[in-house]
């Protein structure tokens, strides 16, 4: 019997590891590095970071298709093995493969029947309706343009109403217009208490849904916390040298370079940092020209954690 | 770990469940040889041992005939079979020959041996010591015709004198002898003699042919067929249709006689529609009957081949319903197939069918061998225990 | 059980919009409208007088009706079995890769069923489909010469689901192929081998006199000891279509042992399932 009360955070995860074994060789492929992760219930929680950070590792943990190799996961208080979690579930995959040849009705239907839920042809129909797709009821999937597609499988997920929702880059191939409609249909569902859990590419959407992010990078979680907290940028700040300076040397310093030139971003939380940062770089020649504290978006935030994380690791090797 | 054990039930149900499969398997199945399917071989041509034996047959040299107005001498002819040779000529005859030599070194001619032997073989014993024939050794082939019937074999030793005693026999043609009968006396229940003269007569040719007629003039003319005095009409089976452990042709009328009498009408078609019937019985493995059947009319041929098609499925559907394997089974072989103007009907009995209701004739052979031995055996054992007198 | 079921009625969805399997159908349709309309047959008191198709003479021979329709259900009993195999390795080999490709395997698990359930329900799809195609053949077949000859047998629909027993232990190990590597050459591959090796296991006694006596002979008697004895299932399957007497010592006790073997190889399918990652 699992015990849930309204504390018990939607995803629980401590000291996760995955490794995939691989025929024929002696050491696997590490995936995950002891991931600690807590998703508060009712919380619109975003998933980031680079390339192979092991987004989607997780999110396959979290759902009982990738088995860990240590470590806990708890969903909505109970392991994801267990079908009873996973009836609560909606879980949107990154590129969902859809059979062409059913109506998108007979495809709800089938997801509605495995969920174990009474059959709702209208329940259906206002799904479909509710991520935009009222006009193509009639048409087979295989016609379907892939944001089309991506909207059905939205509406999969949110098939039983699910307590939370997961969703792999869910906004993948549908138009702008698009994503202000699914961006609304993933507000309601918060607002309505379902806990997101999104994994998208697209920082600037993951920074319009989502209250509380997680930075990924060599399968551990580098940063977390609310979006407010991450994008204040406190011990962030913006600092342009005199044109000549090295990128290298600045490098080394801790500073890493902005779009325009000159300008560098250097991670200080006390001014006693910042200012051994500054000696640094002016050691290695450089002119500072101004200094000021950046007010920072999601990329630059992602940016700045994950080459900090890419320095404290050289550091670690060397 | 709870996953890791729950997977490893999965692997021992496999494990146990392969096992009990192999085993199922292994039971369903059977390790031992199927036996082989009832399978019949029918005599529908010649086979090679067929071909050799008619070959070996071929023992009388006629002599070559000379041309009577230029004196030129004539291409000498084949040697021949002097028993294909004495068969009645001509259509619409019977001749059915039984290779009682083949017939008795065949499995069912075993079978039907121990039926003869059933007493032990003490009649048989009786008949070879009283006649000097031995019928299991000296005859190769029985003949019955419209006219009688004819034997062929090896008949030096036969002592036809004894057997025939108070027949008048005579010298006929180039190597027969005619045995004619005179007047018998019979004996009446009441104790008194009566005289009768029996018109029956029996020719021997060259201690190879017994010839047994209704009349003298029948076997003569059996003689004359042989010796080449004959008419030019071809014998009634042709070497070319020796095949077989029994063959010949059947007059259409005697075959309809066969016929049991509620299908009568079939009978009847049988006599309105064939000209002829050929049989052939193959024994050398099951029993087989091939019989052609050949008319005038193809239509009227098929019609009928197809009603003897249909009694031969109702009588199987009756034995069916009866629950009369044997006959079901007997028939189930049976068929017909239309040629145009012929058809052919085939019908067989499973050797081991025939086994099944023959075992009898095995158990009383042997019982009655076994008593004999018996009987024999305190006998010897007295002659060797019995005192040997001092002179 | 809801769920396996689940899982068949997706796998038959899928099948029904296969366009090679729909024409299998409609080619299986169109054989038995040739037979029905094309073929004359002539019965006189149950004898089978004359057969024609088209107006040719296919059989001349006049015998009872039920032994000359022997050689006809023994042949389509034979053909259903091997053919059916055939074409059901083919035609199947694929449902499970597709089933466990990427994007649809993740979505499929993410689903409140057990990883079993996903497996025994495309087992039981697949299965009847097979059951459901060789009923239409065989009871086509059996209504077609059951009107025309009025010989009616059930022989030859028990023989369909005889071999529907035996493909059921061919596909199940092409299941469990897929389970190990996500391949529909390679599940056909393992359906061909079990094939050939049911034939051989079939005639193992036979086959196992031209091994040399000793290891080899005792090894190739293990192996096949435990392989489905699809030929000896043929076999008594053309039997019992053409209601002759079977070769087997027990027809139900070998038909369990086979399907038991499927069940097996599933099992083995479960194991590996349970514990891959996708």
């Amino acid at each position: 019997m699992v015990t849930v009360t309204a504390s018990t955070p939607a995803i629980e995860v401590t000291n996760l590891r995955k490794t995939y074994n691989r025929a024929f060789r002696k050491t696997g492929n590490i995936a995950l590095r002891g991931m600690d992760l807590s998703v508060p219930r009712g919380s619109a929680f975003g998933l980031i970071g680079p390339n192979g950070a092991g987004k989607t590792t997780f999110i396959k943990s979290i759902l009982g298709i990738v088995q860990p190799t240590e470590g806990t996961v708890r969903v909505l208080g109970g392991s994801p093995e267990d079908p009873r979690i996973r009836a609560r579930i909606g879980y949107l995959p990154e590129r969902l493969h859809l059979p062409g040849s059913w109506t998108p009705t007979a495809f709800l239907a089938t997801v509605g029947r495995l969920k174990g839920l009474p059959p709702d042809a209208a329940g259906h129909l206002s799904l479909l309706e509710r991520v935009g797709l009222a006009d193509a009821v009639g048409r087979k999937i295989g016609g379907y343009s892939k944001g089309m597609r991506q909207r059905l499988g939205l509406a999969a997920a949110l098939i039983g109403k699910p307590d939370l929702l997961v969703l792999d880059e869910p906004t993948d191939g549908i138009d702008p217009m698009g994503r202000m409609e699914v961006r609304r249909i993933l507000q309601e569902e918060v607002q309505r208490g379902t806990t997101l859990f999104l994994n998208s590419h697209l920082l600037a959407e993951t920074e319009r849904v989502c209250d509380r992010v997680a930075i990924l990078a060599d399968g551990r979680v580098v940063r977390e916390g609310k979006l407010e907290d991450l994008v204040r940028g406190e011990s962030r700040w913006v600092a342009r040298f005199a044109p000549g300076v090295s990128v290298e040397a600045l490098g080394s310093a801790g500073f890493v370079p902005a779009r325009a030139d000159g300008v560098f971003h250097v991670e200080a939380p006390d001014a006693t940092v910042l200012n051994a940062a500054l000696d640094r770089a002016r050691a290695a020649g450089a002119l500072l020209v101004e200094l000021r504290r950046d007010g920072m978006d999601l990329e630059a935030v992602l940016l700045g954690t994950v080459s900090a994380q890419a320095m404290r690791a050289a550091e670690v090797a060397a | 770990m709870e996953k890791r054990q729950k997977r490893r039930v999965w692997l021992v149900m496999a494990a146990l469940l392969f096992v009990a499969a192999a085993v199922l398997m292994f039971a369903g199945q059977g390790e031992e040889p199927a036996p082989p399917p009832l399978e019949v071989e029918f005599p529908r041509r010649m086979r090679q041992p067929d071909r050799e034996r008619a070959e070996r047959r071929r023992t009388q040299v006629l002599p070559t005939p000379v041309s009577a107005d230029s004196g030129t001498v004539a291409e000498r002819p084949r040697p021949r079979d002097p028993l294909l040779a004495a068969l009645p000529r001509g259509e619409g005859k019977t001749a059915v020959i039984i290779e009682a030599n083949a017939l008795r070194h065949s499995p069912i001619g075993g079978l039907l041996m121990d039926c003869l032997m059933r007493d032990g073989g003490k009649q048989l014993k009786e008949f070879r010591e009283k006649s000097g024939v031995d019928p299991l050794q000296d005859l190769d082939r029985l003949v019955i015709t419209d006219e009688g019937m004819m034997l062929s074999g090896n008949f030096e030793n036969a002592r036809f004198k004894e057997l025939l005693g108070e027949r008048v026999s005579a010298d006929y043609g180039e190597g027969a002898r005619v045995y004619e009968a005179g007047e018998n006396s019979v004996t009446r229940p009441d104790g008194t003699t009566v005289k009768r003269r029996d018109t029956s007569a029996i020719a021997t040719w060259n201690n190879q042919l017994l010839v047994v007629g209704k009349s003298p003039d029948e076997v003569k003319a059996a003689i004359d067929r042989v010796e080449g005095r004959g008419p030019d009409e071809p014998p009634a089976i042709s070497e070319s249709s020796t095949y077989g452990e029994m063959y010949g042709v059947l007059s259409v009328e005697m075959l309809s006689r066969l016929i049991p009498p509620e299908q009568a009408a079939l009978a009847q078609r049988l006599r309105d529609v064939a000209k002829n019937v050929e049989l052939h019985l193959d024994a050398s493995s099951d029993v087989a009957l091939v019989a052609e059947v050949r008319g005038p009319s193809a239509d009227d041929v098929t019609d009928l081949g197809k009603s003897l098609g249909a009694a031969l499925s109702l009588a199987r559907i009756k034995a069916q319903a009866g629950e009369d394997k044997d006959l079901a089974q007997l028939l189930d072989f049976a068929k017909v197939k239309p040629d145009g103007d012929s058809f052919t009907l085939e019908m067989a009995v499973p050797l081991e069918v025939i086994r099944e209701r023959l075992a009898i004739c095995r158990e009383n052979r042997q019982d009655a061998e076994n008593a004999l031995d018996a009987k024999e055996a305190p006998q010897e054992a007295g002659v060797e225990q019995a005192p040997v007198p001092v002179r | 059980m809801s769920p396996v079921l689940g899982i068949a009625g997706y796998v038959l969805r899928e099948a029904a919009s296969r366009k090679f399997i729909m024409a299998f159908m409609v080619g299986l349709t169109l054989v038995l409208a040739v037979v029905a309309l094309g073929m004359r047959i002539d019965v006189i008191d149950g004898a089978l007088a004359a057969s024609r198709l088209f107006g040719q003479e296919v059989r001349a021979t006049i015998q009872s009706v039920d032994v000359a329709l022997r050689p006809v259900y023994q042949a389509s009993a034979f053909i259903v079995f091997y053919g059916g195999i055939l074409f059901g390795i083919v035609a199947c080999s694929d449902f499970a890769p597709s089933l466990m490709s990427p994007g649809r395997i993740e979505h499929l698990l993410a689903l409140p069923i057990q990883r079993w359930h996903l497996l025994a329900g495309t087992f039981l799809g697949v299965m009847t489909l097979a059951l459901g195609g060789t009923l239409y053949g065989t009871t086509g077949l059996v209504l077609i010469f059951g009107v025309k000859t009025g010989y009616w047998t059930v022989g030859p629909l028990v023989a369909g689901l005889m071999a529907c027993v035996g493909f059921a232990a061919v596909y199940a190990v092409m299941l469990t192929m897929a389970t190990l590597v996500r391949s529909a050459a390679l599940c056909a591959a393992a359906g061909f081998a079990v094939l050939v090796g049911g034939i051989i296991a079939g005639h193992r006694q036979d086959i196992a006199k031209a091994f040399e006596e000793g290891l080899s002979r005792s090894l190739f008697q293990a192996v096949t000891l435990v392989l489905p004895r699809l030929s000896a299932l043929a076999e008594a399957a053309g039997d019992m279509a053409a209601s002759l007497p079977l070769e087997v010592r027990s027809l139900g006790t070998l038909l369990v042992g086979v399907f038991v073997f499927g069940l097996a190889a599933l099992v083995v399918g479960f194991w590996r399932f349970e514990g891959k990652d996708y």
